[in-house]
């Protein structure tokens, strides 16, 4: 038995011996004499714990300990040091798993690297500076630069006809850097402004399925065989009313924003408009909340050529949830979806009953109510009272089944 | 004669009674029963700071129903007359001795607040409460400021100021606590006044750090903000304390906490003010040295009470659900969320002064804290009849004084609020004192007249038994437990003794009082009321009011 050991056990046994000791209230006709040989006991007893501890070499936090402090990092906003990240690589990428490190330089200004690996082997690797809370906590600054690779993305064709086929993929990478501002001008208005050099590079699927090249051609997957690089600025402003973005019961918000991606070569520039509206409905005190989803995206000019993997696009644990990632694409795409929620329990657990439309068109005229396509499901929520971490849907649309893992809110 | 008491198992805590001897073979009462202060002989100076994890608290409370699995057990900190000694966890104020309106609307301390002039800001107030401040006045006395949140004024700062004169009424251990306006002017910095922001290294506190944490803050017509101002406790704080067990490095505490009856009763004074914050991180304990001994006394602190929380109205179903219910989510996950309970559709008296209140819906039977506590589920009929009683003590002028504390600026408010909390009164004390046998005061005069009152009746929550009251009366070997019947008596008060009463110095005799006639059905299981003789007369030693 090595030393430290040995005085680890002599310290237990002596502390189980004074506990096992009877308590002598010999003589104590008082019941302040019993209380008071209790208490001494006890006081008998810290002494022993003591002298154990000391004694005793400092135990570092045990695995779960640490597994448990790690795993709540991430439920918080911007947690220092080593933190577990649940976001997507890239949509469609499957289970994913990632992990940051974040260092404050300010009060609240800090860098951060944050790296994403997924099932289906997508990753994302990114590093940011953010500094929050200028201007009397008005103006958020955040710069970042990362790369993606998004291994087999899936590609049906365009239009709201589009054949669903399962195997036709691209390969896309992108590295990425740039800078946002967000600006609160007053305590629901939110403006969000920034410019992003994106640089794209297309490449054949991994996991055997068929390149896009194999099926498609320029004129049904519009900027096939390109790898553009892009000067990204985007718009938007929004009246948000939601408690928190990523749990909400009540509130609404209503978003215009406006995107330009201007072609380094010159070919493929395009203008996105979008619009969404979300609103949450409680109903008796949120015993139920009905939420709501509108959302549209519009290619502006029709001249414009948009490339088939920045085209508007449905489909996936965020829009269409009973059809594949990515299943529709075209210029222009509207969705609308409605939930029932009820809450089962208030503090961590809902459930909804949900409905999704929508559509893609090549024309904005097209869109039209008849020809949407959509789906049906049920769904249950684990959430904090500004976060919703985990997410399980089944959806039902035309295309059968689809089980639906997120780490975020629908909308 | 040598009375042992082995703990129990090897290494395990061991818990103390205060009404009946520890061992079978030692007589029931002691010379110095019934105690009327809990021992606290032992030296807590070694006590360090106890950091307790809020979430794990919150789940332990939720889901893992910690502590002594009996819950039907007698509470062990009550002496032998079934009351609760004075302690460092509490101090009998109103029934143990007569209070007044104008000591009530005073509150704990006799000061009349932070003094006058420039406060120094130390730090902000922990995160996830009320913007707020440590500041210490020009007196030198440190103060916590808690504003209200915009929108919302008044409401949690008057919730504050009247819950803490209603638990200090009690008995529970609070600190002075006043409402107070605060002009930006007032507040300076010192070179050690810090700042922890989100990169958790602490800083020297800036004007700018003052002016964000106003920011949040509810600002008055005039420009200042209204704050309820509560004096740091005195002493050293050592963290905080758990509804359950004991604490470890305290040699004073030796009863497991979800046994003590002032933290059971709290199901029944919380269910009265609203307190639906009963968790570690709304107490606090402080080593206090007092001459050569040092001892651990234990706050209450409170978070969300009558209709207001920190960040303005309690939520809707505060009070009637906890955080999590088994059953409830299980019924409305199944049903669509069609599960039917009152929070739903209460007419809350929504005044933006006092958040969601009311007391027309309100049912104490039902009432629930976020997360129950051991002590909460403990709790039984004796532990909430002794609650019930203080809450029947107060009067409407001393609730009328408790509101005022509140300094509502409107008067509706304060009246609505006092109505409020009296119509609570009624409901606890008619759903509380009929539950045992609720008689109280026991009295045996030195020539036999048996004297005694019954707190429900006092109470006017029922009328008082058409047939009197029988006493069984019965001399009491205090060293065997045998019990010899000397005859039976009835009348208003029991009637008058049997002439075999005996008189010897140091004999004990027990009556045991049960109602006649139409009355609720607990009142026809009897109390036991324990009378030792003494020189002068009987003196009563101990009262068994649940068997």
């Amino acid at each position: 038995v090595s030393q430290p050991k040995a005085q680890r056990r002599a310290a237990a046994i002596l502390l189980c011996a004074i506990a096992a000791a009877p308590v002598d209230i010999a003589g104590q006709d008082t019941r302040e004499g019993i209380v008071a040989a209790e208490q001494a006991a006890k006081a008998a007893r810290i002494a022993a714990d003591a002298a154990a501890a000391a004694a005793a070499p400092a135990r570092p936090p045990s695995t779960l300990r640490r597994a448990i402090d790690f795993g709540a990092k991430g439920m918080l906003d911007e947690p220092p040091g080593f933190f577990p990240f649940f976001e997507s690589a890239y949509s469609g990428g499957g289970f994913t798993l990632g992990a940051g490190y974040r260092r404050f330089t300010g009060d609240r200004t800090n860098w951060a690297v944050i790296g994403l690996y997924s099932i289906r082997n997508y990753k994302r690797f990114e590093a940011s500076l953010s500094s929050p809370g200028h201007a009397a906590g008005r103006l958020d600054v955040r710069g970042l630069a990362g790369w993606r690779d998004a291994t087999q993305v899936r590609y049906n064709g365009l239009g709201i006809d589009s054949p669903p086929g399962k195997d036709v993929a691209f390969r896309m990478q992108q590295a990425y850097a740039g800078a946002e501002l967000t600006v609160k001008p007053g305590r629901r208005f939110v403006v969000k402004t920034g410019a992003i050099l994106e640089d794209f590079t297309l490449k054949d699927p991994m996991g055997g399925l068929t390149p896009l090249e194999d099926v498609h051609t320029a004129v049904t997957a519009p900027g096939l065989g390109v790898s553009p690089t892009y000067l990204h600025f985007g718009t938007s402003a929004a009246i948000d009313s939601r408690p928190a973005a990523d749990y909400a019961r009540r509130g609404g918000l209503y978003e215009i924003s406006h995107h330009r991606y201007v072609d380094t070569g010159g070919t493929y520039g395009f203008d996105r408009l979008g619009a969404r509206v979300v609103q949450h409905i409680p109903i008796l005190r949120e015993t139920w909340v009905i939420s709501l989803r509108g959302q549209l995206q519009t290619s502006v000019d029709a001249d414009d050529q948009v490339p088939y993997f920045l085209m508007p696009a449905l489909g996936g644990g965020n829009t269409l949830r009973g059809y594949n990632t990515f299943r529709f694409r075209d210029r222009h795409s509207a969705l609308a979806s409605g939930e029932f929620r009820w809450i089962v329990n208030r503090m961590a657990f809902d459930m909804a009953l949900f409905y999704d439309t929508g559509m893609v068109a090549s024309r904005i005229d097209q869109l039209a109510l008849r020809d949407f396509v959509s789906n049906v499901g049920v769904g249950a929520r684990l959430h904090t009272p500004a976060s919703t971490p985990l997410r399980v849907e089944v959806a039902w649309g035309g295309e059968g089944v689809h089980l639906i893992f997120g780490g975020s809110a629908a909308f | 004669m040598r009375t042992r008491l082995r703990p129990i198992g090897v290494c395990g805590a061991v818990g103390v009674l205060l009404v009946t001897a520890v061992s079978g073979a030692g007589p029931r009462f002691l010379a110095d029963d019934p105690v009327a202060r809990e021992p606290e002989r032992q030296s807590a100076a070694g006590a360090t700071i106890r950091t307790i994890d809020p979430t794990v608290d919150l789940v332990v409370n939720l889901l893992a129903h910690p502590g002594d699995p009996d819950s039907n057990a007698l509470a062990h900190n009550v002496n032998t007359i079934d009351e609760v000694p004075d302690s460092s966890w509490f101090t009998n104020r109103i029934v143990a001795r007569p209070m007044t309106a104008q000591e009530i609307g005073r509150g704990p301390g006799a000061g009349t607040g932070p003094a006058a002039g420039t406060w120094t800001v130390l730090s902000p107030t922990s995160p996830g409460g009320a913007p707020g401040f440590i500041v210490r006045d020009t007196g030198n006395r440190q103060w916590s400021l808690a504003f209200d949140v915009k929108g919302y004024p008044e409401a949690a700062t008057g919730a504050v100021a009247v819950a803490s004169r209603i638990l200090w009424a009690i008995g529970y251990w609070q600190e002075e606590t006043h409402i107070v306006t605060v002009a930006r002017d007032r507040l300076m910095l010192e070179p050690s006044s810090s700042i922890t922001p989100p990169s958790g290294k602490a800083r020297r506190m800036r004007q700018d750090d003052v002016d964000q944490i106003l920011r949040q803050a509810h600002r008055g017509p005039d420009g200042s903000y209204r704050a309820v101002a509560v004096m740091t406790p005195p002493g050293r704080a050592v963290g905080t304390f758990r509804y359950y067990g004991t604490r470890q490095d305290d040699p004073n505490d030796v009863v497991p906490h979800e046994h003590r009856r002032e933290l059971r009763a709290l199901k029944v004074f919380g269910a009265w003010i609203n307190l639906i914050d009963l968790d570690a991180r709304h107490t606090l304990d402080t080593v206090i040295t007092e001459g050569d001994r040092a001892t651990i006394r234990h706050y209450l602190l409170i978070g969300s009470a009558l209709g207001a929380s920190a960040g303005g109205p309690v939520d809707f179903d505060a009070g009637w659900e906890s955080l999590y219910q088994r059953p409830l989510a299980r019924r409305r996950l199944l049903r669509l969320g069609f599960v039917f309970r009152p929070w739903q559709t209460v007419p809350y008296e929504e005044h933006p002064g006092l958040g969601r209140f009311e007391g027309h819906v309100f049912d104490p039977l039902t009432w629930r804290p976020r997360a129950p506590t051991a002590a909460f589920l403990s709790a039984r009929a004796d532990d909430t009849f002794w609650a019930a009683r203080r809450v029947a003590a107060f009067t409407r002028e001393m609730i009328e004084a408790a509101a005022a504390a509140g300094r509502y600026s409107s008067p509706e408010a304060r009246k609505l609020l006092s109505d409020i909390l009296i119509v609570r009164q009624g409901r606890i004390t008619a759903a509380y004192l009929p539950a045992v046998n609720p008689l109280v005061d026991f009295a045996l005069s030195a020539d036999g007249r048996l004297a005694f009152r019954n707190a429900a009746v006092d109470a006017s929550v029922v009328p008082a038994p058409p047939g009197g009251y029988q006493a069984a009366w019965a001399t009491f070997d205090n060293a065997t437990g045998q019990a010899v019947s000397i005859g039976t008596t009835t009348g208003p008060q029991g009637g008058a003794a049997p002439a075999a009463l005996p008189a010897t110095p140091g004999t004990f005799v027990r009556v045991e009082i049960s109602a006649v006639g139409a009355a609720p059905p607990a009142w026809t299981m009897p109390v036991g009321a324990y009378f030792r003789r003494n020189a002068s007369g009987w003196s009563l030693v101990g009262v068994e009011r649940i068997r």
